[in-house]
């Protein structure tokens, strides 16, 4: 197990093309780490400059105590799992899991050549091999077909299978790059909790990177959120939701999408550039800003409020998304399910605003109801 | 009666079906030739070459011990030359595709996956190569190897293979080119370098590829002429080729047919086999299944 730390890094690709800026992370030993972010962010490229697979333009990466700059990825102890799982096709699953392990032994097999040490120590060696796999095998429920071939197998089993041959390694540091994005909405959901269950097991640095918010938000102990090769805000998954950073992260995080409206504070009140106004529930400076309110916090209320029109409604069952008309603003807004008609003027609250500034990075200035 | 469609499919059948069976026999016409011709007595078979009308479909008294003949007769030591000329043409076949596989995969799995400067270049350089016809390089190569002593041995025939040729190396490119970078990766992960890469993962997944180049180094090999006629003198160096090619002029012309056509069947025969055991690797990829598709 180890800490990773990144340091300045900065990926420039060949036609001056940033993929990463200025990068500084780090990411705790024993953390399940979730690298988002649209497409093109860059999370992909930074994983695989911690597996070694991409070399950073410039900047430092640390894997433990070891600085690991030029070190090869063999040297690095990590395991990576694809998102095409990269199965050796012409390996059954049990040679597959053997691959990486054997690999690592024919290096100390020179060692030991060189060093003189016995036979014995090799032979007890292929036993802790076979071990290991019986174990992983055991763990991730893939003993039944450990003789089949990659092609013979469903799509969830080869990530399992991918899965093993990360983890019969050991290693200090788990790199998983989109590994459920080719499975079904179902099985993804299934091998989630399996995911967790796992970190919590192994209590392994685990790094993930995945571009499906909601994913990101069910798995990671802490979310790194990036854009265009910028890292917009690190932290814990409710504090990413409750307090997103700047207008980005507020509009990456949440379904539906948070509502944004341009426009300016003056003396304690939201002037839309729609022309409305509406009173935040906290005091904030005054300036040009950007509102930023959730969906689940405007409800349809009896006192004060703001009116509004019905513009459409989804009745979901537990709940209700309804499109309102406030003065040529539309606002989505998710609230209980009610009577409410198509057309029909309601007053509304809003119970918790963010406001940012107005040009959408920077500083935060939130207030909360 | 029963009123029935059948007569219009069985007309389909028969029109899609003619075409195929003119070639197949437009194909098999000289195999079958040499075949009779092979069985006939030597008469009859002298009269054959002549186009007297005696070849039959099936000869009436086949003579199966024109093989043994054929075999006894080559050269000019009983049994030995045969042998000498058989055990020549598989040790030089087999370096071939050994040399051929190796070599062209290696190179193939550098132009498609290793990033060097020139590479494109380098690639067309090669590619250009296929376009210089064999006569042209003939006599330089025949003076380069004879100034290294190594005319009248098999070297010449064999170690060319090793460096590689434009098309073997241009078919495992393409295919390499396939392969998914992950699995490449996931295999430097694993620890392994450029050549252990080629070696365990690359190699291995170009199965369909290697089919193809090892059954056509063998049949280009087995059956070549012009370079055993042009590096190979003394006898006990002949490959099979060159070996039929003496039977012929050893008997001057038409009087031995029979025996000639019945080392040309016992020559043709590996091809044969080879052709039918790999059938199945060139329809059949290994690929799929290596990652999600």
């Amino acid at each position: 197990m180890a800490e990773v730390r990144l340091e300045g890094v900065t990926k420039i690709f060949p036609g001056d093309v940033t993929a990463v800026a200025a990068c500084d992370l780090i990411i705790p030993d024993g953390q399940f780490t979730v690298l988002v972010g649209p497409s093109g962010c860059g999370k992909s490229t930074t994983l695989r400059m911690i597996a070694g697979l991409e070399t950073a333009t410039s900047g430092t990466i640390a894997i433990g105590e070891r600085i690991v700059d030029d070190v090869p990825p063999r040297d690095r102890d990590v395991a990576m799992v694809f998102q095409s799982y990269a199965l050796y096709p012409h390996m059954n699953v049990e040679q597959n899991l053997r691959f990486p392990l054997e690999r690592r032994r024919r290096t100390s097999f020179l060692k030991s050549l060189l060093s003189g040490t016995g036979r014995a120590a090799r032979s007890a060696e292929t036993v802790a091999i076979g071990k290991r796999i019986a174990a992983a095998a055991t763990q991730l429920e893939i003993e039944d077909y450990l003789h089949r071939f990659p092609r013979e197998l469903s799509g969830g089993q080869r990530q399992r299978v991918a899965l093993g041959r990360a983890l019969v390694r050991d290693p200090k540091v788990f790199l998983l790059d989109e590994p459920l994005s080719n499975l079904d909405a179902k099985l993804r959901i299934a091998m989630r909790a399996e995911l967790r269950s796992l970190h919590r097991r192994l209590g392994a640095t685990m790094i993930h990177v995945t571009h499906d918010q909601e994913e990101a938000m069910t798995l990671g102990d802490v979310l790194v959120v990036m854009k265009d090769g910028v890292i917009h805000q690190v932290g814990p998954p409710s504090e990413i939701y409750d307090r997103p950073a700047d207008r980005f992260v507020a509009s990456f995080v949440g379904t539906p999408p948070m509502n944004l409206i341009d426009g300016e504070v003056r003396d304690g009140r939201f002037f839309a550039t729609s022309g409305v106004v509406l009173s935040p529930p906290a005091a904030i400076a005054d300036g040009p800003a950007v509102l930023g309110v959730r969906p689940e916090d405007i409800r349809p209320t009896q006192d004060g409020g703001v009116a509004a029109t019905a513009q459409s409604i989804e009745r979901l069952g537990d709940r209700m998304d309804v499109v309102f008309d406030v003065s040529g603003t539309s606002m989505a807004s998710r609230c209980e399910p009610s009577e409410l008609e198509v057309g029909q003027s309601v007053a509304i609250a809003i119970d918790v605003a963010h406001v940012f500034d107005a040009g959408g990075c920077g500083a935060r200035r939130s207030t909360r109801g | 009666m029963t009123p029935t469609h059948a007569p219009r499919g069985v007309l389909t059948h028969f029109l899609r079906h003619v075409p195929l069976i003119l070639g197949a026999v437009l194909m098999l016409f000289p195999l079958w030739w040499m075949l009779v011709v092979s069985l006939e007595t030597e008469t009859r078979a002298g009269m054959a070459m002549l186009g007297g009308d005696v070849v039959q479909v099936w000869p009436e008294d086949p003579q199966w011990h024109n093989y043994a003949d054929a075999m006894r007769e080559v050269g000019s030591t009983p049994w030995i030359a045969f042998l000498d000329a058989l055990a020549n043409s598989i040790v030089v076949t087999v370096s071939v595709i050994v040399g051929t596989v190796l070599s062209c995969s290696l190179v193939g799995f550098a132009f498609a996956r290793v990033r060097f400067r020139g590479r494109a270049g380098m690639f067309l350089l090669m590619l250009a190569t296929m376009m210089l016809p064999a006569q042209v390089t003939m006599i330089p190569l025949f003076l380069l190897f004879r100034s290294m002593g190594w005319v009248d041995t098999l070297l010449p025939l064999i170690v060319p293979a090793f460096f590689g040729s434009a098309f073997n190396i241009f078919l495992y490119r393409q295919f390499i080119a396939g392969i998914p970078e992950a699995l490449l990766e996931a295999g430097r992960l694993d620890g392994l370098g450029w050549l252990g890469l080629w070696w365990r993962i690359v190699l291995p997944m170009c199965t369909p590829v290697t089919a193809i180049v090892a059954v056509f180094s063998f049949i280009y090999t087995w059956n070549d002429f012009m370079s055993p006629l042009i590096y190979l003198h003394s006898e006990s160096n002949y490959t099979l080729a060159i070996a039929l090619n003496s039977f012929r002029t050893q008997y001057a012309g038409l009087e031995d047919v029979h025996l000639l056509m019945a080392l040309s069947v016992v020559t043709m025969i590996p091809c044969i086999l080879l052709f039918l055991a790999a059938q199945k690797q060139f329809i059949e990829g290994l690929g799929s299944g290596a990652v999600k598709g």
